[in-house]
Order: C-alpha cells, then sequence, then structure tokens
C-alpha cells in the first residue's frame, strides 16, 4: 500500500485538494467508516494544542483506528529526546501514521525523513498547518457551494501573517481553489514586500472590504505581540485589524483558525454570529483529517478499491 | 489663523522675482488673490499695492526641524512666539518636534496641539509626533490614530536613534501608518561627550563625542530605509562621511536629508571659547566636516537646510559648556547667516540657496517651495543689501541663545506671506493688517 506523508500545501494542486476534500465528504456524511481499521496512529505534539490534537484524535479514533497520544508532559519529549529520536521510536514500534506537531518550521519535513510511516504535519513552528488549511477550505466550500463556488472569490488574510503557520498554508489553498487573496497588515507582521507570496497589502478591514473580500480571514495574534515592537497597542490593531458588527453588513464570511482572542481579532459580538464560519470550520476538521489520515496510509486506495 | 481663504488682493509690484522651481528671475509683479498667487507679469495694478523696489521675492522657507517647547516651556517658546521668530526668519512652514512636556506621543496630545496651531500660528505648521512612546526607543507609538490625529511625520528627534532591530521595525510600521521618519541619527553607546571629540576638545580636556556617533547611525539608518521602503528624511547631518553615505545610498533609498545653518558656517573652534552658547547637538564639527557639509549642499547630495530651531532659557545656557543644555536658536539668523557666509563669499549660488530653503523643503512638506501661478502665495521679500547685527533686541524669539549673537550679517528679511496674509512687515509699507 503506498503511503505519503502529508507536509505542506505548497506543492499540492488543484486535483489534489478536490481528492481530499471529496473524501472528507464522504467521510462526514457515513459513505466511508472504519478506513483505518487495524491502523495505528501516533499523535506526537511537541507543542501544546487543543483543537488540532483533539481533532486529530477524534479523526482517526472514528475511522477505527487504534491512537497513542504523546504529549509534552509524560512522555520521552519531556525527558528531553531529541525529535528524531522520537519520532524513529514511533516508527519502529509500528506506527502506521505520525501525526507531527513541533514548535519549528521544517520539523515535519525533517521527521520524515527518519521514518517509513507517513508524517502528517499538524503545524511546524511558523512554517505550515496544511490540514487547517484544508479544513477552512472544507468549511468555505460548504458555505459557497463547492470548490466551483470559490472560483473568483476573494480572501482578505488579517493579521500576523509573518509569524502564522496558517496563513502559509491557506494562501497557497485558497489559491490553488481559484481565489484571489490580499493581505491585510502592519509591514511589522509582514514578509519583506509581502514575501514570496506578492500579494496585494491592504492597510484595514475596511479597505480589504472596499476590495470586495468575500472573506475575511483573521490571524491570531499573540499575546507576546500585542505590545511594544510591532504593534503599538492593542487598541490601535483593533481600530484597523479587527472585525467587528459594522463590518458584517457587506456579506463578507469571517474565518478564524482559533483560538480567538475576542475584542483583538474579532469583537466579541461577531465570533457566534450567522456570518462566522468560525464553528463551521472546527466541525470540519475531523472528517478533513480523517481524509488525510486515510490518503497518507494508503488505506483510501482500499475504499477506492 | 492661517488660512487660504484670504480674500484680499494683494499686487507686489517691481520685486526681483527670483525662484529655481519656476526658473523666474527678474524684476516683475505678483498678484495675490484668495491666498493664491494669482498672476506673475508686468505692470499689474490693484487696489492694494505693495511697492517692494530694491527686494528679492522668493518662495517661503521652509523649515522642518524646529522646536517650539509647547507644551511645556512657554518660557522658552510658544507657538506666538515661535511662529513669529519663524515669520521673522522668512519661514513660512515649519515642523514641531514632539520632545516636549508632555511628549507628543498620544493622540490626544497631537490634536490638541493641532487645534492650538490653527489658532496660534502664523505660519504653516505641522506637528511631528514621536516615533516612539516617551522617545524611548522601545514601544511605538501609535502611529496610525497619531496620524488620524493630524501629526504629519514621526520622529524622536532629540534623542538618538534605537538599536537597529527596533528602528527597522519603527520604520516598518510607519511605512504603513504612511508617515515620513525623520531621523536624528546619533549612537549612545558612543556619543557620550558634550562636544565634537577633536582638537579643541582635548585642549580643553571636555568630553568628546566622536563624528562615528552620528556616522554609524547614519549607515545604519540608511541601510534600514533602503530595506524597508520606509520614506526618511536624515535631520541635522553634521559630518562629511554622513553626508557621503546619503549620496551613496540615495537612489537604494526614500531618503532625503538636511544639514544646518550653524553647521554650515561655525565650527569646533568656538568650542575653545567654552561657553555654553556654544554647546550643540550633533556638536560643531572640525572646518573639513563643515567644507563636507557646503559641497554636499551645493551638489544636491543634502536636499535642504533645516535650522534645528531650539530655544533655551538663560539659565540653560549661561553655564560652563558642559552643564549647559545643547541648542541654537535658528529661524531668524538661518538665511542671512547662509548669504552673508556662503553666497556672499562665492561657496554657494543664490539659486541653490533658495532650492535647499524654500523649494527642497517646501516640496517634502507638499506646500509651498514654488511660485506658480496657482500656488499658495507663501512668499518671502528679502533686502539682500541690508546689513543688520543680530542681538537681543532683534530676536522676536522669547529665548536668545543664538550663535549668530553680536555678528554683523548682510541680508534681511523683511516681509513674509502665509496663504496671501502678510504675517511679519518691515517694508514700512504697512501692506499687511499685522506687523
Amino acid at each position: 500500500m503506498e503511503t505519503r506523508s502529508f507536509l505542506t500545501l505548497e506543492d499540492v494542486g488543484r486535483e489534489d485538494i478536490r481528492e481530499i476534500l471529496d473524501l472528507a465528504r464522504a467521510f462526514a456524511e457515513g459513505r466511508v467508516r472504519d478506513a483505518l481499521e487495524g491502523k495505528t496512529v501516533c499523535l506526537a505534539f511537541f507543542e501544546a494544542s487543543t483543537r488540532t490534537a483533539v481533532s486529530f484524535e477524534l479523526a482517526a479514533s472514528r475511522s477505527g483506528a487504534h491512537v497513542i497520544s504523546l504529549s509534552e508532559k509524560g512522555s520521552a519529549i519531556a525527558k528531553g529526546e531529541s525529535l528524531i529520536d522520537t519520532v524513529v521510536t514511533l516508527d519502529r514500534l509500528g506506527a502506521d501514521a505520525i501525526v507531527l506537531r513541533h514548535q519549528a518550521s521544517g520539523a515535519a519535513a525533517l521527521a520524515s525523513r527518519h521514518t517509513s510511516a507517513p508524517v502528517i504535519n499538524a503545524g511546524d513552528g511558523c512554517g505550515q498547518h496544511p490540514t487547517q488549511a484544508l479544513l477552512d477550505l472544507y468549511a468555505l466550500c460548504e458555505a459557497l457551494g463547492g470548490l466551483e463556488g470559490l472560483q473568483g472569490r476573494r480572501a482578505a488574510i488579517v493579521g500576523d501573517v509573518l509569524h502564522s503557520r496558517v496563513a502559509r498554508s491557506v494562501i497557497p489553498a485558497f489559491l490553488q481553489a481559484g481565489m484571489e487573496v490580499a493581505l491585510v497588515a502592519p509591514r511589522t507582521l509582514l514578509p519583506p514586500d509581502g514575501g514570496a507570496f506578492d500579494l496585494p497589502v491592504l492597510s484595514s478591514v475596511d479597505e480589504a472590504l472596499e476590495w470586495s473580500a468575500d472573506v475575511l480571514y483573521m490571524l491570531r495574534l499573540q499575546k507576546e505581540r500585542m505590545t511594544g515592537a510591532r504593534i503599538p497597542s492593542v487598541a490601535e490593531y483593533a481600530r484597523f485589524y479587527s472585525v467587528s458588527r459594522r463590518h458584517l453588513e457587506s456579506g463578507a464570511l469571517v474565518m478564524h483558525p482559533g483560538p480567538v482572542n475576542r475584542g483583538v481579532e474579532i469583537s466579541g459580538d461577531v465570533v457566534l454570529d450567522a456570518s462566522s464560519l468560525i464553528p463551521d470550520q472546527v466541525a470540519s476538521g475531523v472528517c478533513v483529517r480523517s481524509a488525510v489520515l486515510a490518503l497518507s496510509t494508503g488505506a483510501a486506495q482500499s475504499i477506492a478499491a | 489663523m492661517v488660512g487660504d481663504s484670504y480674500s484680499r488682493e494683494l499686487v507686489i509690484r517691481h520685486p526681483h522675482v527670483f525662484d529655481p522651481a519656476t526658473g523666474l528671475d527678474g524684476i516683475m509683479d505678483v498678484r495675490l488673490s484668495s491666498g493664491r498667487i494669482a498672476e506673475v507679469g508686468e505692470g499689474l495694478r490693484g487696489p492694494r499695492e505693495l511697492d517692494a523696489d530694491g527686494l528679492h521675492l522668493f518662495p517661503g522657507f521652509v523649515d522642518i526641524h524646529a522646536h517650539w517647547r509647547t507644551p511645556g516651556r512657554e518660557d522658552e517658546e510658544d507657538i506666538q512666539s515661535g511662529s513669529a521668530a519663524a515669520a521673522a526668519g522668512g519661514f513660512t512652514g515649519v515642523v514641531m518636534m514632539p520632545n516636549t512636556d508632555p511628549i507628543v506621543d498620544r493622540p490626544v496630545v497631537v490634536s490638541g496641539l493641532v487645534s492650538r496651531v490653527e489658532r496660534e500660528s502664523r505660519v504653516r505648521a505641522r506637528v511631528s509626533a514621536a516615533l516612539h512612546v516617551g522617545l524611548a526607543g522601545e514601544r511605538l507609538t501609535e502611529m496610525r490614530l497619531l496620524k488620524q490625529a493630524g501629526a504629519f511625520c514621526v520622529s524622536d528627534d532629540g534623542l538618538g536613534t534605537a538599536s537597529a532591530g527596533v528602528l527597522r521595525n519603527g520604520m516598518l510600521y510607519a511605512r504603513s501608518a504612511q508617515l515620513p521618519v525623520i531621523l536624528h541619527c546619533e549612537d549612545h553607546t558612543l556619543a557620550t561627550g558634550v562636544v565634537h571629540d577633536g582638537v579643541a576638545a582635548s585642549l580643553a580636556g571636555l568630553p568628546g563625542s566622536p563624528a562615528s556617533a552620528e556616522d554609524a547611525a547614519t549607515a545604519t539608518a540608511l541601510i534600514l530605509a533602503a530595506e524597508t521602503g520606509a520614506k526618511v528624511h536624515i535631520t541635522h547631518v553634521s559630518t562629511a562621511l554622513s553626508a557621503a553615505l546619503v549620496g551613496f545610498l540615495r537612489g537604494r533609498a526614500d531618503v532625503t536629508a538636511d544639514t544646518t545653518p550653524h553647521h554650515l558656517t561655525l565650527t569646533e573652534d568656538l568650542v575653545s571659547t567654552l561657553e555654553g552658547l556654544y554647546r550643540v547637538n550633533p556638536p560643531l564639527r572640525p572646518e573639513h566636516d563643515r567644507a563636507g557639509l557646503e559641497l554636499a549642499v551645493r551638489d544636491g547630495v543634502l536636499d535642504f537646510v533645516a535650522t534645528d530651531h531650539a530655544p533655551h532659557a538663560s539659565e540653560e545656557k549661561e553655564l560652563p559648556i558642559e552643564e549647559a543644555a545643547p541648542g541654537f536658536l535658528g529661524h531668524e539668523t538661518a538665511f542671512a547667516a547662509l548669504y552673508t557666509d556662503l553666497v556672499l563669499g562665492s561657496r554657494l549660488s543664490l539659486k541653490r540657496l533658495v532650492e535647499a530653503m524654500s523649494c527642497a523643503p517646501g516640496r517634502w512638506v507638499g506646500t509651498g517651495g514654488s511660485l506658480a501661478v496657482g500656488a499658495p502665495a507663501d512668499l518671502t521679500l528679502v533686502d539682500l543689501s541690508e546689513e543688520w547685527t543680530v542681538g537681543r533686541g532683534t530676536l522676536v524669539s522669547r529665548s536668545s541663545n543664538s550663535p549668530f549673537l553680536g555678528r554683523t550679517l548682510k541680508g534681511r528679511v523683511v516681509g513674509t506671506i502665509v496663504g496671501g496674509e502678510p504675517v511679519h512687515d518691515r517694508t514700512g509699507a504697512k501692506f499687511g493688517a499685522r506687523a
């Protein structure tokens, strides 16, 4: 059975995305069950996580996999074992897939070079968070009528692009889906000149709506970045880069990978508004991650067969 | 107080109109109407006329570096006295620096100052807010809110430049806020003295600040300006090397630079007097630096002149040089000092001087600097033949810490007009409502 690691969205094409989203829908609708029966999925989280860890655990267990969770606490990770030694150990113990969350960019790729089991990147530093971007696409497709419904839509990615692994996965995902993407952030939170993305840079949520954004994708501002070096104050940040109720009149959809800083990226009364896809994003995580696990482990081939 | 709606018409008759921006150069008449230049030609007449025979008419001078000490030290200067001093020096536009008490680092301070300027200033005064909270080089100010409150630019002037990493973020954020950054380039790990670290300092036993304190900070600032794309203006360049660095990196960055009348005309020799009056920051430099600055202004490597008008109470200047506050008055003597020493000394053309005092800084602030028809009627009338001696009695500023006290200079501003309205009038013709 052919296996493949799932590390980044940078090189994933439109048809690959369609395949994953279709399979995810099959999982969601119950057309596929127990696809991972007999598989062992190891969750190796070197960095704290709530929703991603729970989501992967449910995605694996509901599909019939045996799940082993390693967290920072109570495992060799806490004892200072190296990344490579940990994943090699899991590999030799017979894992069929290793889901890795790590604080350093490139960790998943490094791990994958030392294992025979596929490695699924559950977030590496400021690098990539590919399953997040896929669940975002899934939720958007549900809202806008499938992948075709995304064609030509405009998404504004708002906030700390510079330090965001979510942005680095969401941007290529949205572009593959045929969307137009703009970045909305002060230049202290952007790669130089928008970086390799070569996207328009806008200076406020208001400007994003003038640009006719259909989607406002809000990034989390880390607490330690809220005052001082890159952002003068939460007040100024919120004034220009926060979504509030008045922005919803445009009909734009609001997304956020969570966890939300209410009153910073999004005013509190918007988080659970009808315009907000945030709960749908979370809900989409399980079926999308089941699909990714099935494709990575090769289990999807037997479904097709 | 400054408005473009001043409706009364005025014809200035027979001045020598001299404007490098439009190329106007000759005796002609100028009609001002509704705050703008309405017509330039010959034989213009009107109900209100000013006989300007024998006077030169320039685009109004613009000084992007002034300390009007307001709020906080109104005993040294306030908006009325500062703007009167500016008008007396022929300046129609000024940028006020934020190192006041309180520091201009919050939107409410900016908006308060902007509304006071509208009421109290004779000239177009723009407010620079701080780049960092408390000028401390740590936390960014709320630049976008400051801009909405009316800030024209940001600067930590008075204190030197922050560490390179902090300055880089400041430039990036200022670019996002679309605010120009004025930089006083000084590395505090090097600038530990009170005067230039040169011959005069060593003879007098004074702690010196080396030229490298400015040069290293200038190089850093220029490199960061090039990398970040921020609009950066380097103020009071005082060394030949810093000027050369500006020239070297000019093509790669959105950068401009100025030097001061005192750095173009005075040298560290004055330090040997040990008088507190002559302490200034950046310090007066050796003759080779002064000569380098002169060359840089002549060649346009330094875009313009700014005075760093810095009033101080006498108790802050009549002290041993080590204990005196640094800073000179600048507005009222700028043109005459430069005209006397450089133009009459055949070292700088009058054209280049007017470019450096009017056209280039006018372009930088976006108003003035040209006598084109339709431009705001911001004008300066100068009698190039008048000799005058700088004395406490001649100064309009509330302070008197001019390094040119006692000097006899040639060329004197006799009239200043802002938005068509006379704000300074020594013509004797009583062409304005206010003198």
